[in-house]
């Protein structure tokens, strides 16, 4: 198994701890908290959501799992102010989606790089100069510092979401939404980008909101998964397991209790 | 583990394969030889690569000259190339032909920058804001059916035949590539781009910088591209039709004097003088959009 994982993947602990933990600080309020009240949102007469309340403590890691089609992307967008509610009202530590924009990250499904930027100035999209250098680290926590000069087209799609995550990361975020980060990757590069995910998580101290069609992975990496069913939370799950989490009966136990309250209605 | 094992021995026996064929004299010569014809062919190639795309123009400017020497072409109706060369030759001491190219190319210079970036500044408003875009794009839609040309006999009641009337029909045709293209290439910019750079917190002349004009750029040149082919048809034309001075008048006036050799001569001149426009536009495509596709080097 160790065998598998790319050579540099195996320096990723130690740098993360001196880049990420050594140059941007991790305190326990870092995370943003984000609190949904009433939330409603309808395209046309359907309303995809409905009435939702929805409390996420800082630094807790959230997955979102559901059907296609039950609004878990347009959840993420309700909470990026990138789409706005029909009624209710979302607050991200107190503020609005927009106030709190500067402390927010999207990883997307498509990655999104800039074709016509290099890898590293696709890292440093957004930052001030003088931050530039986050970008750098940034891009060494994901293992990629030897490809900064590489046009995106170049690099491989798991390649090309660990420079999408290191762009997320590079800003220090307060809060990242990803919708189905992983989705277009193989099994093998999933494992390792979760594990990435969780450690850059785990060092970085803040809120993190996955969208997922794979159970396991909300297992694997969330606090606590939510299932969408019908426009509203079906399913409000803890998951209360030790880090790093690795396939067992714990686990799927976790697994077979989402899985079988989304199937009850097959 | 034991996949790599294998690979290691497939390869050992390759080796080993490879070696009792080259105990046979006659192998060794045949893979020699080969290997020698395969140098010199990878020597060879990028040579007449290069000079593949010249043989067509050489080849017909002999058969010219030799159809001029045999008198299958009369002097009078097209002159031979060597007595188009002298005319060359000759203008080019005088000083007329430099000036004449020199003015040519100003006017076109002139009614491009003009032309082009209106029609950047026209497409841009249109691609970034839907007031403008409701506001005017309907119009340049319908103006852009017009055929400048067809303004000449209104720009010579305007202007004259000075120097302006050429620079505003140029400006004129230039215009509609460029608008239209620039406004295409930013409203077809990937909307999940731009929403990614958002969320990144561009806005203004970051977004501007980072996003929209380098998104839009490919189809910018490709107006661009095209409008080279228009400033130089547009400038012939007006040239012709009107003026006292430039290769298009050059030629006018020695059509009245029978100097064939001249008014060929400026229709190589525009020849010539496209092809090197066309290769700047080419080179400044490959500089610009290095990170495309199609445009890569590597
Ligand atoms: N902009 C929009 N206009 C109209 N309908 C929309 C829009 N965005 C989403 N919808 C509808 O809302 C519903 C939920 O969409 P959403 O993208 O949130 O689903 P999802 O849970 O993310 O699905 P998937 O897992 O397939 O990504 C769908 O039926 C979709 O058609
Ligand atoms: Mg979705």
């Amino acid at each position: 198994m160790a065998s598998l994982v790319q050579p540099g993947m195996s320096f990723l602990a130690p740098s993360l701890t001196r880049d990420i933990a050594g140059d941007m600080p991790v305190s326990p309020a870092h995370g943003l908290p984000i609190r949904l009240r009433g939330v409603t949102r309808r395209f046309g007469t359907r309303a995809v959501l409905t009435d939702i309340d929805l409390d996420v403590a800082p630094g807790q890691f959230v997955a979102i799992v559901g059907r296609s089609g039950s609004g878990k992307s347009t959840l993420l967008r309700l909470l990026a102010g990138l789409d706005h509610p029909d009624a209710g009202q979302v607050r991200l530590g107190g503020q609005s989606p927009r106030q709190a924009a500067p402390g927010l990250r999207i990883m997307f499904q498509d990655g999104r790089l800039l074709p016509w930027r290099r890898v590293l100035d696709n890292v440093a999209l957004g930052l001030p100069r003088a931050d530039h250098p986050r970008a750098t680290e940034a891009l060494h926590a994901v293992g990629l510092a030897d490809r900064a000069r590489d046009w995106p087209r170049v690099l491989s799609g798991g390649q090309k979401q660990r420079v999408a995550l290191a762009r997320a990361l590079a800003a220090d975020p307060q809060l990242i939404l990803l919708d189905e980060p992983l989705g277009a990757l193989d099994a093998l590069t999933r494992l390792e980008m979760q594990s990435l995910i969780e450690s850059v998580w785990q060092r970085g101290g803040f809120t993190a909101v996955l969208v997922t069609h794979d159970v396991a992975e909300a297992a694997i990496l969330a606090d606590r998964i939510l299932l969408i069913e019908d426009g509203a939370i079906a399913l409000d799950l803890a998951v209360d397991l030790p880090r790093p989490r690795r396939a067992g009966a714990a686990l799927a136990e976790i697994e077979s209790r989402v899985l079988d309250r989304i199937l009850r209605r097959a | 583990m034991s996949e790599r094992v294998k690979v290691f021995c497939f390869f050992s026996s390759e080796k080993k394969k490879s070696f009792s064929l080259f105990r046979s004299a006659g192998a060794v010569f045949r893979a020699a030889g080969a290997s020698f014809l395969k140098e010199r062919s990878k020597e060879l190639v990028p040579m007449a690569r290069a000079l593949l795309p010249s043989v067509v123009p050489v080849a017909l400017l002999i058969i010219w000259e030799l159809l001029s020497a045999t008198g299958a072409v009369p002097e009078r109706k097209l002159p031979s190339p060597h007595r188009v060369l002298l005319a060359f030759w000759h203008l080019t001491r005088t000083g007329e032909l430099p000036h004449d190219v020199l003015i040519s190319t100003l006017r076109a210079a002139t009614g491009f920058a003009i032309g082009g970036s209106l029609g950047f500044c026209f497409g841009l408003a249109a691609g970034i804001s839907r007031l403008a875009e409701n506001l005017f794009d309907g119009t340049m839609q319908m103006l852009r059916m017009v055929p400048h040309l067809a303004l000449i006999p209104l720009i010579i009641v305007w202007f004259g035949i000075g120097e302006s009337a050429k620079v505003f029909l140029v400006a004129v045709g230039v215009f509609f590539p460029i608008y239209y293209n620039t406004y295409h290439g930013i409203r077809t910019i990937d909307a999940g781009l731009l929403e990614m750079a958002r969320v990144q917190g561009l806005t203004g002349p970051a977004l501007f910088r980072e996003v929209i004009l380098p998104g839009a750029l490919p189809s910018i040149l490709v107006g661009v591209r095209y409008a080279l082919g228009i400033m130089w048809l547009t400038l012939i034309v007006a040239e012709t039709i009107a003026g006292n001075s430039g290769i298009g008048f050059m030629t006018m006036n020695a059509r009245e004097f029978m100097q064939t050799d001249i008014v060929v001569l400026g229709i190589l001149l525009y020849a010539v003088l496209g092809k090197l426009i066309d290769m700047l536009a080419r080179f400044i495509e490959i500089e610009a959009l290095a990170w495309h596709p199609s445009f890569s080097q590597a």
